[in-house]
């Protein structure tokens, strides 16, 4: 059995889902801190 | 929920640690990503398989730390009441549910060429899948909660009474009969990794748990933002 | 009592109900949580004639046997004391070999195990493959212990 495509599959998987969790987080808090700053601004 | 519109000493470390976090973790991660992937040697057993070992090992570790960290706040919670004890609890539950799936998929591919079965109900593998249900629990709690408005005591209790899994999951290779192998490393000094194998595992571990904590230090802003939006948007309503 | 005691009794309360729920079950489930059989079990007689169960020890040295139809093998598992005669039909994993660690699935019939699936068991040490082969007459030992 070739052992590469499960390697790499493995490495998508936990690279990817990874990166998926930090882009979620990311904009999230970039989208609720800007959202409070507006009010700030106005206020 | 007035007490943390404000909580200013932890935005204050909160904001500058969020950027350590991510930059540190991506630049440790990646020596370790890629030499795992292509510098170490093959096992003298599984061959190239092994490489799946400096991913699974740390999505593990962090599936069970994000776990312990909800306890952790779970326990702030119904002692003391900690105004950020329940945002910290559904700040680490993605992550460590995250973690915990990318754990159960990278052993179940791992699984496959070297033990022949995608999937076997053994200790390990049942106690690790029961505590990614656990997780899924949790954050629909923790997430009806705050939608109701309440202080999240239910998913402390949760939280805590959940945290029985761990050293079930930790000691299930010892104390049963297991297909998934012993521990390979203790804390207390010692492996039974060779040293060119071993490298990159302590990169990947430190890497992934960084940025772990980047993603709970965003996602607890983010939760504190949108209460101080609530909280702003009520007094000028007021006014 | 202060409220904050309170709180802590119960919650401390809670979990040494939970973690003795949870000891008590994992005691009464001790031997169905085992994944196998060892050979000594099966030796003194805890395995039953005809019952599908796992049977995992390490492969006999110079005991993979193939028969002439092509496909069925013989082999013995080991544990170091008790020996166990296997016949399987099949494809084995990459990872079974004399001298490594197996789990099979099947069922006694007589003194013979007759598996239906063969699954690789290593042990978790890791190595490069040239200090590999030296090592792997004790990891095989380990294995079996595990």
């Amino acid at each position: 059995m070739n052992p590469w495509p499960f390697v790499f599959a493995a490495y998508a998987i936990a690279l990817g889902g990874t990166a998926s969790l930090l882009l979620w987080a990311w904009r999230s808090m970039c989208a609720a801190e800007a959202q409070a700053d507006s009010l700030k601004r106005r206020a | 929920m007035h007490g943390y519109a404000n909580p200013a000493r932890f935005l204050k470390f909160a904001r500058p640690a969020t950027g350590w976090f991510l930059w540190i973790g991506l630049l440790l991660l990646a020596p370790g990503i890629l030499g795992g992937l292509f510098v170490t040697p093959p096992d003298y057993l599984q061959g190239e398989t092994v490489r799946i070992l400096y991913i699974h090992v740390p999505a593990a570790w962090l599936g069970m730390a994000g776990w312990a960290g909800i306890a952790a706040a779970s326990l702030a919670q119904i002692v003391w009441r900690h105004p950020l004890s329940a945002i910290a609890g559904r700040a680490v539950a993605p992550a460590g549910a995250t973690f915990a799936a990318i754990c159960l998929a990278t052993g179940s591919i791992w699984g496959r060429p070297t033990w022949g079965t995608w999937w076997e109900w053994d200790g390990r593998l049942t106690s690790m899948l029961i505590l990614f249900f656990l997780y899924l629990g949790y954050i629909a709690l923790a997430w009806a909660e705050r939608e109701r408005g309440g202080d999240g005591r239910m998913a402390a209790l949760f939280g805590l009474v959940g945290a029985i899994n761990l050293p079930i999951i930790h000691y299930s290779v010892m104390w049963w009969r297991t297909l998934h192998q012993g521990q390979s490393i203790s804390i207390t000094g010692g492996s039974s990794i060779a040293p060119e194998l071993l490298w990159p595992l302590p990169l990947t571990l430190v890497g992934f748990s960084l940025l772990f904590g980047a993603v709970v230090l965003m996602r607890m802003r983010a939760e504190l933002a949108a209460a101080k939006f609530e909280a702003r948007l009520r007094r000028t309503s007021t006014e | 009592m202060k409220p904050k005691h309170q709180r802590l009794t119960l919650a401390v309360l809670a979990i040494i109900a939970v973690a003795a729920a949870v000891l008590l079950a994992m005691w009464g489930l001790r031997d169905r949580a085992a994944y196998f059989f060892t050979p000594a079990e099966v030796a003194i007689g805890k395995a039953q004639q005809g019952a599908a169960i796992r049977l995992g020890g390490m492969v006999k040295k110079g005991s993979i046997r193939q028969r002439s139809d092509g496909v069925t093998i013989d082999f013995i598992v080991t544990d170091g004391s008790h020996d166990v005669p296997v016949v399987y039909r099949g494809i084995t994993p990459d990872l079974f070999k004399e001298g490594s660690g197996v789990v099979a699935e099947g069922r006694m019939r007589g003194k013979t195990f007759v598996a239906d699936t063969i699954l690789a068991k290593h042990d978790e040490r890791y190595m490069p493959p040239q200090m590999g082969n030296e090592v792997a007459e004790h990891a095989a030992v380990k294995t079996v212990q595990q």
